[in-house]
């Protein structure tokens, strides 16, 4: 699959994997962004891990990003690598004492959990250049074939839950594919995430003329905050955001300008559970929903984002899911979506193990840190 | 039970599926919170493991205690958000007791930190059951400003957080409290 939206259109996608190694031969796994940055980073702080203890994981956040924002001098790549040595910390710790990670996070409140379908913006043989994007777009008729994946999708899997990704190119694009998916899947719960790329005056007016086509809610569709809070004014759909509503201190502020409904929180910008658990609860006291972002990430992460959705009565959304598109991933037991849900596996931890001999195929750099 | 002191306690006992008991009190008479405290103590019992451990660490080793004449929030989600978003307070001065489980703490710390806030945990009756759970709560809360505050003149101090296995709490401290005899005794 050919992933198309307005920041990217990609063919594959680059993770790093994380093995925590405790004093007590549990080994913990976590998963992080692949960019370079972020591997490097994710290296780096682990060597400041060593001989600490990951049952104190308070300790590790401040000892590693400092006690405030400010003291994050590496920003999103910091959270993010920091958050992969977490969830590998969560999982050292759950499985040492014993407990699904679920129940150490808060509760193993369900045992399946209904995910979300990407569909790209437009459906392309292979990865192209924005120019060649915006050629297919303006052919109108091409939105047929976004609708016909969509149905292949609910044929394969069982989705009833999608999230449109738009290449905030052509509001008519998207303003007549939504009402085909609509028409294709009336019972279906649609997402639709340009992801900031339309400006505020155009994105009010796009959104102004879907407000009564019963989506989910618009994800991102203009930015920064003051923009997406004025949109939320204007319309009656729930608005979302993984953009503008990222870490610890965009909360406050977004709960005080009214700006979002849901903070589609991701994991790894969030910089770990700790904090995700903490956003999911500050929301929830003050009205917004908070719900699970993702992207193309392995197994690892996927299965994380399934605990935290069990754990929290606060999360009510369908976790963003994009596993079932990859070729391949780095689990010894598959996970999958049946009738568009997926189980949370049942064991200690995250109830996953490594496949070793996976793991290396795809593997494009290694390192020990000791 | 009676406490040394002479005022009553409700104690409350959790059997772990393990067999390890855990405990929790009230000056209050409240069994929920109780029955709550004495489920996370027989949890991090049967693990080995403090209360710490499974909210996910400490931010400080040792908690202030200290004489505070404020009154507390109300157990009252609505007069509380109303509050945060007025910004009526510099720091949430919260019974534990009063507001109930842990699980709510841990709700009204994400609020307080989101806002930049500390928690001041008050231990109603100054009994040292409660300065200890007092001070394990306040120690898993992010604001600096976090504390343990009482309302009669006792001097100021600074209490350990205990990693012991369970809550924190020296149930050893009451002399009453070998004596309970539990209405369903361990098999």
């Amino acid at each position: 699959m050919v992933h198309a939206g307005s920041m990217y259109v990609i063919q594959k996608t680059e993770r790093t994997v994380i093995e925590l190694l405790l004093e007590n031969g549990i080994t913990g796994l976590g998963e992080t962004w692949g960019t370079p940055e972020a591997y490097a980073l994710t290296g780096r702080f682990a060597k400041g891990w060593i001989g600490k203890d990951a049952l104190d994981r308070h300790a590790l956040r401040d000892a590693t990003l400092g006690k405030s924002g400010y003291d994050n001098r590496n920003g999103r790549n910091g959270l993010a690598s920091f958050a992969g040595l977490d969830l590998a910390a969560w999982d050292a710790a759950a499985r040492s004492l014993q407990l699904p990670l679920a129940e150490l996070i808060g509760a193993r409140r369900r045992e399946s959990m209904d995910v979300v379908c990407t569909l790209p913006a437009a459906i392309l043989d292979r990865a192209v250049t924005r120019k060649e994007l915006t050629t297919h777009l303006d052919v109108l008729s091409n939105t047929k074939l976004v609708v016909q994946f969509a149905q292949d999708q609910v044929e394969k899997f069982g989705f009833r839950n999608f999230k449109l990704k738009s290449a905030a190119y052509s509001t008519e694009w998207d303003w007549k594919l939504l009402h085909e998916l609509r028409e294709a899947m009336p019972e279906a719960r649609i997402r639709f995430d340009p992801n900031a790329n339309y400006p505020p005056a155009v994105a009010t007016e796009l959104c102004r003329r879907l407000d009564d086509l019963g989506l989910e809610f618009f994800e991102d569709p203009t930015g920064e905050l003051e923009a997406i809070a004025r949109l939320k004014a204007a319309v009656k759909t729930p608005v979302a955001t993984n953009m503008w509503v990222v870490r610890d201190e965009h909360l406050a502020p977004a709960i005080r300008r009214n700006a979002v409904d849901v903070v589609l929180g991701d994991l790894f910008m969030w910089g770990g559970i700790d904090a995700w658990r903490r956003m999911a609860r500050t929301a929830n006291v003050f009205g917004l929903k908070p719900a699970l972002h993702s992207v193309y990430e392995t197994g690892i992460a996927t299965v994380a984002n399934l605990h935290l959705a069990s754990a929290l009565p606060e999360v009510e959304y369908p976790n963003d899911a994009g596993l079932h598109f990859l070729t391949a991933d780095v689990l010894a037991e598959p996970q999958v979506v049946r009738n568009g849900a997926m189980k949370l596996p049942g064991g200690a931890g995250l109830g996953v193990a490594l496949d070793r001999a996976k793991l290396d195929a795809l593997s494009v750099e290694a390192a020990v840190i000791s | 039970m009676r406490a040394a002191s002479g005022k009553e306690v409700l104690v409350a006992r959790v059997l772990a599926a393990g067999g390890a008991a855990g405990y929790g009190f009230t000056l209050n008479e409240d069994a929920a919170v109780a029955r709550d405290m004495a489920a996370w103590d027989a949890l991090a019992r049967s693990k080995g493991v403090s209360l710490l451990a499974l909210l996910g660490g400490s931010y400080r080793k040792s908690v202030k205690a200290e004489k505070d004449d404020y009154p507390c929030i109300a157990p009252d989600w609505p007069n509380f958000r109303k509050g945060i978003l007025e910004s009526r307070w510099n720091l949430l001065r919260i019974d534990p007791f009063a507001w109930g489980s842990v699980e709510i703490v841990q709700t009204l710390a994400a609020s307080a930190a989101s806002f930049e806030l500390g928690i001041a945990f008050l231990a109603p009756n100054e009994h040292p059951w409660e300065f200890q759970y007092c001070a394990a709560l306040a120690a898993t809360v992010k604001g600096e400003d976090s504390k343990v505050i009482f309302r009669k003149a006792f001097q100021d101090r600074e209490l350990r957080v205990k990693d012991e296995p369970g809550i924190g709490v020296d149930w050893a401290s009451e002399p009453g409290f070998k004596e309970i005899r539990w209405q369903n005794p361990q098999k």
